[in-house]
């Protein structure tokens, strides 16, 4: 059963097309990584997926539902790590989350667990501005697996994590249906059996599992 | 989902934020002052024509002031990029617009806790309940409409000076009323129930249009 379906995704930013009519299915349970260089359509693509943006024109579809009609239905399914983190540097780390617990109607007992499985459980109470931009990311990554979502979209989630990222993200991927962006082919390769690849915008196919020439 | 409770929890996360950063409360109770200290020494105010003037030079402060404070509460989201995160849950929009207003209308008041006994101290006016009330029920008012500009602007460039091109004509009607309540208690003709009225309208006309259409700002 397929989970995101996008149809002719289409955006432009005043005069530059950021996408051109890329078509995207992702089954339940996949893990589909999208590659590209810097500038390729990669976050558009991504906050897209994640309803974040609007596309010019095309069509998200997300476990059967209108991605954009529905999107408060959706809130519940998606999780997001965006390439900005959006974390508030004088709240803690717990209570970033505990924030958003209340935002998200779950239990702020879901806090400490999730705390450690970033491995951020001795740091809960420093705060959010005070972390390295590794641990920020640990907890962004926290507060979007924060209310259990079942689709998961990772923007760069690598990006400052360290030695232990594979590991850390293969975690919170596990039973989730994950579209990760990365400029790190190997981690794709280790974590997405499949990839799309995106140039200018534009797809330029999707492959299983990459080669990587060392 | 329980929108009070999430009301509540980004009043006090965005309460807790300031008491730890002492970012917006300090430098407005430092403007107000300032502005009380000019306009002592501009207008060469005396203890008789102090009535006259003492309303005009309490909400000339109070807008500026408000103008700050609510332009403050959706830019800072902007920046740290955090809007998306709250949008990005199940969370209801106005429950979150409600959050913010209230939180940027506590801040509000704590600068109108300095500016009213400021005022008292710099023009020898009475400190009256009248003013303090008239001053409070303008604020809600101007709170809610304050924190709808600052998230429809908070996008933009411009933001600046945007803010007080869409804000202050709406907010006439809060001065109009509030300056005639702040007169009349001060002792000038004027009848302060009615101004009062007013201010209830204002309040309770402003606040539901802001809610209804605070979910089509903060949602595109």
């Amino acid at each position: 059963m397929s989970v995101v379906v996008a149809n002719r995704l289409t955006h432009w930013f005043g005069h530059d097309m950021a996408l051109d009519s890329v078509d995207l299915v992702v089954d339940a349970g996949e893990h589909m990584a999208v590659l590209g260089d810097n500038g390729a359509g990669k976050t558009t693509l991504l906050r897209v997926l994640a309803t974040a943006l609007r596309p010019t024109s095309g069509t998200v579809e997300i476990a059967g539902l209108n991605a954009f009609r529905e999107k408060r239905r959706l809130r519940h399914y998606l999780g997001y790590v965006g390439h900005t983190l959006g974390l508030y540097p004088a709240l803690t780390a717990a209570e970033n989350l505990e924030f958003f617990c209340d935002l998200q109607g779950v239990d702020r007992a879901r806090v400490d667990g999730v705390l450690d499985i970033v491995g951020l459980r001795g740091d809960a109470h420093r705060r959010a501005g005070q972390l390295s931009r590794g641990m920020q990311q640990r907890l962004a990554i926290a507060r979007a697996v924060l209310h259990e979502p079942r689709l998961l979209i990772l923007d760069e989630p690598d990006a400052s994590l360290g030695a232990d990222a594979a590991d850390l993200l293969a975690t919170v991927m596990r039973n989730r249906t994950v579209v990760l962006a990365t400029h790190d082919h190997s981690l794709a390769n280790r974590l997405c059996p499949r990839t799309l690849n995106l140039r200018h915008g534009r797809s330029v196919g999707t492959a299983t599992r990459l080669h990587v020439v060392k | 989902m329980n929108p009070f409770r999430v009301a509540v929890a980004v009043a006090i996360k965005d309460l807790r934020s300031e008491w730890r950063t002492r970012e917006l409360v300090p430098a407005l109770a430092q403007f107000i002052v300032l502005a009380l200290l000019i306009a002592n020494f501009g207008f060469q105010i005396d203890a008789r024509d102090a009535p006259q003037i003492v309303p005009g030079v309490l909400w000339l402060a109070l807008v500026f002031a408000g103008l700050v404070a609510f332009g403050r509460t959706f830019s800072a989201e902007r920046e740290q990029a955090s809007l998306e995160a709250m949008m990005l849950t199940p969370a209801s929009p106005i429950a979150i617009f409600a959050g913010k207003a209230v939180a940027a209308t506590a801040l509000l008041i704590l600068c109108e806790a300095v500016l009213v006994p400021a005022l008292s101290l710099f023009f020898g006016t009475a400190l009256d309940p009248g003013v303090v009330f008239a001053v409070l029920l303008a604020t809600v008012g101007m709170a809610a409409l304050g924190c709808l500009f600052a998230a429809l602007v908070a996008r933009v460039r411009a933001r600046e000076l945007l803010l007080p091109l869409l804000t202050l004509p709406l907010w006439i009607p809060f001065i109009i009323a509030g300056g005639q309540a702040v007169q009349a208690a001060l002792g000038l003709p004027g009848n302060y129930d009615e101004a009062v009225g007013l201010l209830i309208d204002f309040d309770i006309l402003f606040v539901v249009l802001t809610s209804l259409a605070a979910r089509y700002v903060l949602d595109e």
